[in-house]
């Protein structure tokens, strides 16, 4: 038996918590390339695994040491699961800015945002709560 | 600086303010629902058999939920010391008839069953770690207690 990879619940916060800005900086600016590098930060984190997400390494390498051992390890398969729910949102704002579509773009990136700040500030998955909504609404694959 | 960007940015915050204080005041807390009898069914189908213990707890969990996880620990630490307590866990994902049947939306939703199989109650979102302590002390009481 192998052991689920596990993180420190607090590197996805951190990691939320820029999430939050840059995605807010990509609202302010209107900036379609700004959004794609978000885009392939999440990623990595979902196809890759959380170890090389890149705010996860920064929280590792930058702010854990400050912030002493983990108390709290948390299943990782919750938080890649919100990354590719974010990667599907950012790809998507990505290809409305850059096509000339901004509304599209913007919104897109809002949901996103509202989904890292929420996740950010409350530590709540938005992702992994409606993936049970989504699964439910088409028919099931198995028999 | 990007007007429909800003305006879009402002709205979000507005949502994810909302949305964090309707979480605050909804999420964990056990609600009474009306007669319980088809629920009973649906979740007797599951091989849920709430004579065998004083409280029933059932869990619906899929894959991707960290507070599901959390809620089980914390159902398995209060087994121990409330022997009439049963715990059961549904992956949601793959009794998704049961699931529509039910109404779930989010996991972790939980209904809670006396022995005679009535509906005490469900919750959605992790329970409150005093509301469920105190449920189960209503209900299943701890070894030892008068």
């Amino acid at each position: 038996m192998t052991p689920a990879r596990q993180v420190d619940v607090r590197g996805p916060r951190f990691g939320a918590w820029i999430t939050t800005v840059v995605l807010a900086v990509v609202l302010l600016t209107g900036s379609g390339w700004l959004l794609a590098v978000q885009a392939v930060v999440f990623a990595v984190g979902a196809f890759a695994g959380l170890r090389y997400a890149p705010y996860g390494v920064l929280f590792r390498v930058l702010v854990a040491p400050r912030l002493g051992p983990a108390t709290e390890r948390e299943d990782e398969a919750p938080p890649r699961f919100a990354q590719l729910v974010g990667f599907g949102l950012a790809l998507v704002g990505t290809l409305g800015y850059l096509a000339g579509a901004p509304l599209v773009g913007a919104v897109a990136t809002g949901l996103a945002l509202v989904a890292a700040l929420l996740n950010a500030a409350a530590g709540f998955c938005l992702g992994c709560e409606l993936y049970l909504l989504a699964r439910r609404a088409r028919p099931a694959v198995r028999p | 600086m990007d007007a429909t960007g800003a305006l879009v940015l402002g709205l979000a915050l507005l949502v994810a303010g909302v949305a964090a204080w309707w979480l605050r005041t909804r999420s964990g807390a056990v609600r009474t629902t009306g007669a319980g009898v088809s629920e009973l069914e649906v979740l007797r189908s599951l091989g849920v058999r709430p004579e065998d213990a004083d409280l029933t707890v059932v869990q619906f969990a899929t894959a991707f939920c960290a507070p599901c996880r959390a809620t089980k620990a914390r159902l398995e630490q209060l087994r121990t010391s409330h022997p009439g307590l049963a715990a059961v866990h549904v992956d949601a994902e793959s009794q998704l008839e049961a699931v529509r049947a039910l109404d779930v939306r989010r996991t972790p939703t939980l209904f809670y069953l006396d022995r005679s199989g009535a509906l005490l109650g469900r919750s959605s979102g992790a329970p409150r770690p005093d509301e469920l302590r105190a449920l189960v002390a209503a209900h299943a009481p701890a070894t030892g207690a008068v």
